[in-house]
């Protein structure tokens, strides 16, 4: 089943005093299956923020059509499927967490007896389940992030849509957004998200979708996309500097060709997590 | 995108939430203490005599304090509730919901206008309150009655003008880019709202053609705050009336529907 239909999707804002209107996207075409997880790339003003406010219905676009699960975006019915997290979102400083979600939950759709177990539930899963009756206006950057993902998760979509998740997270934050997205995966909802973190969009996506100036430049599945490197990465987690010249020798006469050794990406990551790891363990 | 009928539920919903965002923001508070202090200023006051009866010295002190106060917080707290919400972008959280943008612009105002509906109530009976305790200067229990009823009364109509004044600063902050924007503009509405009738009589009778021209819209198209002005009736003025009181409200709940339909379509129109 199609989650996503985009055919021929533009969309012009209005033009500036002088000059014509600088289009912000322009004849996008995409298929997003359901129950897939997608990662929206791409460099800051390439239309990341316009094309997931078009799928939530917040903006119409100017030519072209797009459908959520069949229906048009936008109306009330397509927006009863869709959870959306829009970039680095606030929230009123004088309600608690738990206020903030349930108040979604009821706007979502979710009856009233049922709203307290949806807030409560969703704000567990996002690990806030311990801070939900303090005050947003004293929730950190990282935990608003995920009282925003709360109140998306809150009416139980089968969509989430997530404009930059983990912009100015922690990796904490980070590894933790990883988990919960695959968790959604697993449930079987489909989620699109943007991000200019490309690593964790290659650990975490199915499908890639890349834009710039509005144009969709490059689309499919990561490991497809990987695979056009026609490389390999070989890793190896502790390597005695003398041995170092003698396997790339190893390597070299055995055909191997544009051989490169370079401390391995992401060590700093992998050391900070596991630290805080074993702080967290031998912790209180 | 949001064509169709409103729900009530939802409006009701964004009312509620409205109104407790308010009463955190701790605005409607500090004016209810200000409030308080203006009584007891005018009860103070009272024994200088301003050429005036005790109870109408505070009743005009209570009326003009409410007058005051209340348009500070129609326009502030419409301003900061609606723009408050696209400046911190829930608003985008929520009209991703099913919700519609009338619903969303129509229960914000639900929420502003309870707000100034506990503001006006309070008000009223801390007048009443006020008046108990100077005494009974009233003649019979039927007129006392009267004069508090008439309060009561008095207290509805600044409520309705508030409620005019807030769906006025709302429309404003539908297209508004700024709070500060609003508010200014706002007040600006506030003040026309008093005077274009006086400019209407002075330029229909002395002013050149245009300006009466001018004038005659304005007259139109503003408000005439003064109207709601039924205070000095309720201490020594003719008495109010049913139909008085009916066209007053009429009057305002015109306005009210103009204004709100005017904030929804431009609201409706405005890129998020």
């Amino acid at each position: 089943m199609t989650a996503i239909a985009l055919e021929g999707v533009g969309k012009d804002f209005a033009p500036p005093a002088r000059g014509p209107a600088a289009p912000a996207l322009a004849d996008v075409t995409l298929r997003i299956p359901a129950g897939a997880v997608t990662g929206l790339v791409g460099p800051n003003g390439s239309g990341k923020s316009t094309l997931l406010k078009i799928l939530v219905g917040l903006g119409a676009p100017t030519r072209g059509a797009c459908r959520i699960f069949g229906l048009p975006a936008g109306s009330v019915e397509a927006r009863r499927a869709v959870g959306y997290l829009p970039e680095a979102p606030e929230f009123c400083p004088q309600l608690t967490g738990f206020e903030v979600v349930w108040y979604h939950a009821r706007l979502g759709g979710v009856p009233a007896a049922a709203a307290r177990d949806a807030a409560q539930a969703a704000l567990a899963r996002v690990g806030l389940a311990g801070a939900m009756h303090r005050r947003a206006g004293t929730y950190s950057l990282g935990m608003r992030q995920r009282l925003g993902l709360a109140q998306a998760l809150a009416p139980e979509p089968r969509l989430l849509v997530l404009d930059e998740p983990v912009s100015g997270v922690d990796p904490v934050g980070a590894e933790q957004f990883r988990r919960l997205v695959l968790g959604f995966k697993a449930e079987g909802r489909t989620v699109v998200f943007s991000s200019h973190h490309l690593r964790q969009v290659e650990q975490v996506c199915d499908r890639v979708v890349m834009l710039d100036r509005g144009r969709v430049i490059l689309q499919g599945r990561v490991g497809e996309l990987a695979g056009r490197a026609h490389g390999v990465t070989l890793r190896v987690e502790a390597l005695p500097a003398a041995l170092l010249a003698e396997l790339r020798e190893w390597l070299r006469a055995r055909g191997a060709a544009g051989c490169e050794t370079e401390p391995a990406g992401g060590e700093l990551e992998r050391v900070f997590l596991r630290t805080l790891a074993g702080t967290t363990a031998g912790g209180p | 995108m949001n064509a169709g009928i409103i729900s009530p539920a939802r409006v009701a919903l964004i009312a509620g939430q409205t109104f407790r965002e308010a009463v955190r923001q701790r605005l409607l508070g500090l004016l209810l203490a200000m409030l308080a202090a203006s009584a007891g200023v005018a009860l103070v006051l009272r024994d200088f005599h301003f050429g005036t009866t005790e109870q109408k010295f505070v009743l005009d002190a209570g009326f003009g304090a409410e007058a005051l106060f209340g348009s500070i917080l129609a326009i502030a707290a419409t301003a900061q509730l609606f723009l408050g919400e696209i400046e911190r972008r829930t608003v985008l959280m929520v009209l991703a919901k099913p919700v519609r943008r009338a619903e969303f612009v129509v229960g914000k105002l639900g929420g502003v206008l309870l707000l100034l509906l506990v503001f006006c109530a309070a008000l009223t009976a801390l007048l009443i309150a006020l008046v108990w305790a100077q005494g009974r200067p009233w003649a019979s229990a039927g007129a006392g009655a009267a004069l508090f009823g008439g309060i009561a009364l008095c207290g509805f109509v600044q409520w309705l003008e508030l409620s005019v004044l807030a769906a006025a600063t709302l429309l404003i902050a539908s297209f508004a880019r700024s709070s500060l924007f609003a508010v200014m503009t706002a007040f600006a509405v506030l003040v026309a709202g008093h005077l274009h009738p006086l400019a209407r009589d002075f330029y229909a009778a002395t002013g050149p053609g245009w300006a009466a021209a001018g004038a005659r819209l304005l007259s139109w198209v503003l408000p005439d705050f003064r109207l709601f002005d039924v205070a000095d009736r309720v201490a020594g003025g003719p008495p109010l009336s049913a139909g008085v009181i009916a066209g007053i409200a009429g009057y305002g709940i015109a306005y009210l529907g103009g204004l709100s339909a005017l904030a929804v379509w431009c609201f409706h129109r405005r890129e998020l």
